[in-house]
């Protein structure tokens, strides 16, 4: 930290104005420290200056080849794009041009349909004929079902109906035959 | 007959039309520069020249966009700047900005074989610029060996001229500790 008016390193990059640069140079010419701190610094910028440039190992040059030139209307292209002013009034013109072709270009409007009118009176007969046709389709739905559970149901009877009946024959003609048997064989013993 | 030393910007101008000869003439003006800066960021000759090839060549393919041409020094030094940022992103993709740039011993830099200056002060130098940041020595390069003004550092850097005067400064107490400490004063 020095007491220096103005920054040493300034001075020493010559930073600052003609009149800053002499109030430094007075200051140090009395200010020990300061002398001392800006003779540091000189003598750092010497030790870095040291350090010479090299030269270049292989200049650069390049050659004109047509194949990579550009066109004319390239060229002039580029030219245009590269322009501010130019690609403004690029701008520009492609707008005017779009104001002028726009509203020809542009569909004519769709009127739109036609509301129908219909009264609540209708509404309220479509409303229940439609209800009234579901609730038809429904029962006659539910009718057809019906009706084919109950012959299902009277089917199933008469076959059990028959099974029983067959049964009851075979019990019958077991009976018959087993009081035959027992009557054939009572009398041959009363013999 | 009358002599005139060509400008920076009239060479600017014919090479912008797609004339070679005046760009060839602009590259040598500025190819060692450029190639000093690269090799001291880089560290490496080989990358150094390759970088000020792929400089020149970016630079003659923008020369249109360049709208200030008395700005074409910070600005081909930031076409630089960003290709040698970019060799290092390539190489360690994984690496955050800050250690993109070679660590200080892999640092060659250079010793001017012609040097008026002893070689052990020149070895000196270069070991004390590579203990520094890459960002500090970016600042030094720039200011002290290649003499671009705050504004242009901060243009070649993309940073604002706080930063910038901040990486130097810093850089320079550092290398003012090493280089010149108090008690080898008036050596």
């Amino acid at each position: 930290m020095t007491c220096s008016p103005f920054d040493l390193r300034d001075f020493l990059l010559r930073e600052l104005t003609a009149a800053e640069q002499r109030q430094v140079e007075d200051h140090v010419e009395v200010c020990a420290a300061c002398r001392q701190d800006l003779d540091r610094l000189r003598l750092t910028r010497t030790a870095l200056s040291s350090l010479a440039d090299e030269e270049i190992p292989q200049r650069i040059a390049f050659v004109s080849d047509p194949v990579f030139e550009l066109s004319p209307w390239r060229r002039a292209l580029a030219a245009l794009w590269s322009s501010g002013s130019r690609l403004v009034f690029a701008g520009a013109a492609m707008l005017s041009v779009a104001l002028v072709v726009s509203p020809i270009l542009r569909p004519k409007p769709v009127s739109p349909a036609p509301v129908l009118t219909i009264s609540d009176a209708e509404i309220r007969q479509r409303v229940e004929a439609g209800v009234s046709r579901a609730v038809t389709d429904i029962e006659s739905q539910y009718r057809a079902r019906t009706e084919q559970l109950v012959k299902d149901i009277e089917q199933r009877d008469r076959q059990e109906r028959r099974l029983l009946q067959a049964s009851y024959e075979d019990d019958l003609d077991r009976a018959n035959r087993k009081a035959q048997n027992s009557l054939r064989d009572g009398y041959g013993d009363s013999q | 007959m009358i002599f005139r030393a060509v400008e920076d910007a009239d060479l600017i101008q014919r090479a912008a039309k797609g004339n070679v000869e005046a760009y060839n003439l602009l590259v040598s003006r500025w190819e060692k520069r450029v190639y000093n800066y690269l090799l001291r960021i880089t560290g490496n000759r080989e990358d150094a020249l390759d970088l000020t090839q792929d400089v020149f060549l970016k630079a003659y393919q923008n020369l249109r966009k360049l709208t200030d041409r008395a700005r074409f020094g910070a600005w081909l030094f930031r076409i630089a700047h960003n290709e040698a940022y970019s060799m290092f992103r390539r190489r360690r993709p994984e690496a955050d900005v800050e250690e993109l740039e070679p660590r200080g011993a892999e640092t060659g830099i250079t010793v001017g074989g012609s040097s008026v200056f002893p070689m052990e002060l020149s070895l000196t130098v270069a070991g004390a610029l590579g203990r520094l940041s890459a960002d500090q020595r970016e600042a030094v390069v720039l200011k002290i060996y290649q003499g671009f003004k705050f504004e242009e550092m901060a243009e070649i850097l993309d940073c604002p001229v706080s930063t910038v005067k901040s990486r130097l400064y810093a850089a320079l107490d550092l290398l003012k500790a090493e280089l010149a400490p108090l008690e080898t004063r008036g050596v």
